[in-house]
């Protein structure tokens, strides 16, 4: 059972959050997280060493490797089809791999021992489709998983829950259901659900593709300042604005295969591989 | 645990199981399979039909149909059925019309409603942007029907209605209940005969269900054959 | 046609010593009722759990579900019951089988169970579609919020499925409901065998019948009404 070497954080932990903030409306608020802890252990947040994939005959992802420092913004591009999304589901574990390994804030994703809910529970992930749970109001949503899985009192977690539902500019709506909700709404709420668990990383897995373009925006506008809060993000995202304003690397894929990870500026600067100039031509041009 | 049960009893009735019981029961789904068929077509037309007291009268017929059991209306059309021979032919005494004909009539107009819920779903899953297609192409209502909305309907359909067809073959196991010889009928008469209950109940449940398991695995291989890819 | 009606006759003693023929139909519709509510307890949790095997990513999960599915599709009802009745306690241990058999209102219990487990076949196939019908991403939105299988289940996928799958079984809750006249052939006096029995004693077939008729169609119409409300107690706000 204890075989993370950080402990999840309990009930009642003292966040910045979780204090009493002003109950203002809007973005700016205050931060979205606690500024990431100085490393308790050394080396990286999230290591991915070599990581194979095969869905039948058919291999999707081929020796991946990059890693993620603490309180680092990496974006993750390619054309669709590529395994970005894939890979970002590997760290996870929502989806299995055959070869290599995953290290997230030093518990190893594919080890027999490692409790892989309690392990997803420090993990934020957003996702395309936002995946809010139709059948609960806003609160539940935002409050069921601390109860259920962190073990919260309904009475921390609604007041964590709500309080992030501040900060994301939402708290007008804690009463209603997902489905009365705009999907830039929706995703916003997505967001103040992960982050509801005090997550130690954030993934985003093309949190604004479904969105209709005049709702991008809004949902951008909260990864940025969770970004500037310091929260170690890695984002599967065709959104290159995003990426020049906040990422502190970028990582292309093709073909199931990591073709670049540089910095962002030498990224959008010069691409080394011809692949990487064509997509970024492509998604630039228009 | 099987020691004092004599399973001989079973390759000694055999001739009698299938010869007899099972061709009537087959005959028995073949021929209101089809009538069911047929008469449920017309159902759903009634019900598409958009003509008032036709589409009533229809949906009447369908759901009261669908909200009895099966072992009701099967009792009903076995003393309802000489009275209406007897109406239909004027004749002043009730007309014998033998239990078989009367387990046609019933199966028949039992299933029928089925099948006509089924004809029903069907065309009304074709999307409304199809019809809208086709007329905006210049196709004329019958057009539209025959080329674009039955081809479709019928492929969604086809595996549905033979599947109604597997339970329609289990129903009529239901005939029991008017003393008939049907494959069940059959089984429990030697059953009562020779007092093996266990070796023939068992040997008509493995029947029913080879024959059944056999064929509902037919109708998915057909149905991913006839399926249309969206 | 040279019938005679005779609608006087529900009031008329039955030839049972106690009540008119009226009573012996409501006691008939009681036993259907009683039948049907019991069965469906058992029909829904069982089928429910059947269902959920078959959505497990455990292929040994998926082969018992399969199997207890086309087991108890393709086996006609009335051969089911006869299994339940005359061949369960035969091939049971004899003291247990003997016990079973002097069960008063063994065909009761007998139709209980057997319509249970026959109908929890139908519940399972709902219950499967159901969560199959739902994004993929409920499931992995879950489990990245930490849930276990089993969380992801109690609180994200099967109060969705359910909702989804109201109105169908509602459907199988009243093919359940008109199946408990199966159980007439193992003794169970439920309202089609008590129309049949006051045909047979009065010899007023149309009467005993249209009463049959009147009761199994009201009994729909308030399940029906219950599903509605029902559903509408349940429905999410903007849901579609």
């Amino acid at each position: 059972m204890t075989s993370t070497p950080m402990p999840a954080p309990a009930a009642g932990t003292p966040t910045a959050n979780a204090s009493e903030a002003p109950a203002d409306e809007g973005l700016r608020a205050g931060p979205l997280v606690t500024p990431a802890p100085a490393p308790a252990t050394a080396g990286s947040m999230i290591a991915i060493e070599g990581v194979s994939k095969w869905y039948g005959d058919f291999k999707v992802l081929t020796g991946c490797s990059t890693r993620v420092a603490r309180g680092e913004v990496v974006v993750v591009c390619g054309p669709s089809g590529s395994g970005k999304s894939t890979l970002i589901k590997c760290v996870n574990a929502l989806e299995p791999f055959q070869e290599g390994q995953i290290t997230v804030d030093g518990t190893r994703v594919k080890d027999r021992g490692t409790n892989l809910p309690k392990l997803r529970a420090r993990v934020g992930m957003v996702f395309q489709h936002f995946e809010l749970f139709p059948h609960l109001s806003i609160t539940d949503n935002l409050t069921i998983a601390q109860r259920k899985v962190l073990g919260r009192s309904g009475e921390d977690a609604r007041k964590r829950g709500l309080d992030l539902l501040d900060r994301v500019g939402l708290s007008a709506h804690a009463k209603k259901f997902p489905g009365q909700l705009s999907g830039g709404q929706q995703q916003r709420v997505a967001i103040a659900r992960a982050l509801a668990m005090n997550p130690v990383v954030m993934l985003f897995d093309e949190p604004t593709s479904a969105l209709d373009p005049e709702m991008v925006g809004e949902v951008l506008d909260v990864m940025v300042e969770l970004a500037r809060d310091g929260m170690t993000m890695m984002v599967v995202t065709h959104e290159m604005g995003f990426a020049r304003k906040v990422a502190d690397r970028v990582i292309f894929m093709d073909r199931g295969e990591i073709v670049e990870d540089a910095t962002k500026d030498a990224f959008f600067g010069q691409p080394r591989s011809e692949r990487a100039q064509q997509f970024l031509s492509k998604i630039l041009a228009h | 645990m099987f020691s004092n049960f004599d399973f001989s009893v079973i390759a000694a009735s055999l001739p009698y199981l299938f010869g007899q019981g099972m061709v009537f029961t087959l005959t028995l789904t073949a021929l209101a399979a089809t009538g069911g068929i047929v008469f449920g077509t017309g159902l759903a037309m009634m019900r598409l039909s958009g003509i008032p007291g036709v589409t009533q009268a229809a949906k009447l017929y369908v759901e009261l149909m669908r909200s009895l059991p099966l072992v009701l209306v099967i009792f009903w059309f076995y003393f309802l059925v000489p009275y209406i021979g007897a109406w239909v032919t004027g004749s002043a005494t009730p007309i014998q019309v033998g239990a078989f004909a009367s387990a046609l009539v019933t199966f028949t107009l039992f299933e029928a409603a089925y099948f006509a819920e089924i004809m029903r779903a069907g065309i009304q899953s074709i999307a409304k942007g199809q019809s809208a297609a086709a007329s905006a192409l210049g196709m004329s209502y019958w057009q539209t029907m025959r080329l674009v909305v039955l081809p479709q309907a019928l492929r969604n359909m086809l595996p549905l209605l033979l599947t109604q067809t597997i339970v329609l073959f289990q129903d009529t196991s239901l005939v029991y209940v008017l003393s008939l010889t049907d494959f069940m009928g059959a089984a429990s008469k030697v059953a009562q005969r020779d007092g093996r209950l266990v070796e023939m109940y068992l040997f008509a449940a493995l029947v029913y269900f080879a024959v059944c398991f056999t064929a509902s695995w037919l109708v998915r291989r057909l149905q991913t054959r006839v399926a249309i890819i969206r | 046609m040279n019938y005679t009606w005779n609608w006087g006759i529900f009031l008329e003693p039955s030839p049972e010593g106690v009540g008119t023929y009226a009573d012996m139909l409501l006691s008939g519709l009681s036993w259907t009722i009683a039948t049907a509510l019991c069965s469906w307890v058992i029909a829904f949790g069982l089928g429910s759990v059947i269902g959920v095997l078959r959505t497990l990513p455990s292929k040994t999960a998926n082969a018992v579900g399969t199997a207890y599915v086309e087991l108890f599709r393709n086996v006609p009802l009335l051969v089911q019951m006869f299994l339940w009745y005359f061949v369960l306690p035969e091939v049971l241990p004899t003291e247990i089988g003997t016990a079973v058999k002097q069960l008063p209102d063994a065909p009761f219990y007998t139709a209980v169970l057997c319509l249970g487990f026959f109908t929890a076949s139908r519940v399972a196939e709902q219950v499967r579609a159901g969560i199959q019908s739902l994004p993929r991403g409920q499931r992995l939105a879950g489990t990245a919020l930490g849930f276990t299988v089993a969380q992801t289940y109690r609180y994200v996928l099967l109060p969705n499925a359910y909702r989804i799958i109201l109105p169908p079984l509602t459907s199988e809750f009243l093919n359940n409901l008109k199946n408990t006249s199966v159980a007439l052939t193992i003794g169970l006096l439920e309202l089609t065998a008590r129309a049949r029995s006051m045909q047979e004693f009065s010899f007023q077939v149309f009467e005993a019948f249209t009463a049959a008729t009147i009761l199994y169609v009201l009994i729909n119409l308030v399940v029906i009404a219950g599903a509605t409300l029902l559903e509408r107690a349940v429905a999410v706000p903007g849901g579609r």
